[in-house]
């Protein structure tokens, strides 16, 4: 019984390696067929852009791992994408439009976190805090001024009413009927 | 009018005797069987998606585009493309890929068997 099972186990397992082989071969002929007809029709142009364009990235990549060129980057200078230098500081001066100082470029965010109260570090310090509470208060000021304007209306009002007096008589007879009722 | 005469065709040729008839061989007639059920063409798609997954026909592509560029575009020819490829395509087939391919080749021969 065992004897013939070995025997058909091996012929299977030979004839499963043989049509295997078989379909492998059928494949490779395809793949063959395929690129020998991209090949002869030039379809593969893009495929060759595409290719240097890899390299190109690859080329790319090596450059910035290199320590060299970081080291050149981390230098006095830093030179953009356009070929052009810059200071690792912008060192451009200019008058700040709150305070009226002189700042350079690269420190005016600190300065005006500082000069406006505000962000990240406003919370540690009081002093500006009461300055804001002291602008609010000087605003308060102004208040005597709101009073003034019904002044002026009333003002307005009387001067309408000379004007009435002053006119003809037919308007004797509306500034009457005015006083009747 | 005058009546048309009818075509005589020659006598049809007796079959000769003589020719053996070839038994065929056992491969022969497992590869009929693969072809009729249709199971062959399921194995050749089973492989060809397994291969394009694990990046071998890349490779290939590889190989045959680096063996176009050397002969020159007009110069290649479909059997040598075969020729270069073959052996290199053959060891570099994913063992995992290979034994599935096996394993549902020898179900497919013990059931045609049963």
């Amino acid at each position: 019984m065992s004897v013939p099972n070995e025997e058909n186990l091996s012929s299977h397992s030979q004839l499963s390696s043989h049509f295997f082989l078989d379909l492998l071969d059928s494949i490779i002929v395809d793949v063959a067929s395929e690129c020998h007809r991209v090949a002869r029709l030039g379809l593969d142009s893009n495929l060759e852009e595409e290719d240097e364009e890899l390299k190109l990235s690859a080329q790319a990549r090596v450059r910035v791992a290199d320590p060299s060129n970081s080291n050149e980057a981390n230098g006095k200078y830093v030179v953009d994408i356009f070929g052009q230098t810059h200071p690792p500081v912008a060192n451009e001066i200019f008058d700040c439009m709150n305070c009226g100082r002189s700042i350079m470029a690269g420190r005016f965010a600190p300065h005006l976190e500082k000069c406006m109260g505000k962000g990240r570090k406003a919370r540690l310090k009081v002093t500006r805090s009461s300055t804001a509470a002291q602008n609010r208060y000087s605003r308060g000021s102004p208040s005597p001024g709101s009073t003034y304007s019904p002044y002026s209306n009333y003002s307005t009002n009387s001067m309408n009413r000379l004007a009435n007096g002053t006119s003809t008589f037919a308007g004797e007879e509306h500034s009457n009927g005015t006083l009747e009722s | 009018m005058k009546p048309k005469a009818s075509v005589n065709r020659p006598p049809t040729p007796d079959v000769v005797e003589n020719v053996p008839e070839r038994e065929p061989t056992l491969q022969e007639l497992i590869n009929i069987k693969l072809i009729e059920t249709g199971e062959k063409e399921r194995l050749m798609e089973l492989l060809r998606e397994r291969l394009v997954d694990c990046g071998w026909k890349d490779e290939m592509e590889t190989l045959c585009r680096a063996v176009v560029k050397k002969k020159g575009r007009n110069n290649v020819t479909v059997d040598e493309l075969v020729h270069v490829i073959t052996p290199k395509g053959r060891v570099s087939i994913p063992d995992s890929v290979k034994a599935e391919l096996l394993q549902r080749i020898r179900t497919f021969l013990v059931s045609a068997a049963l």
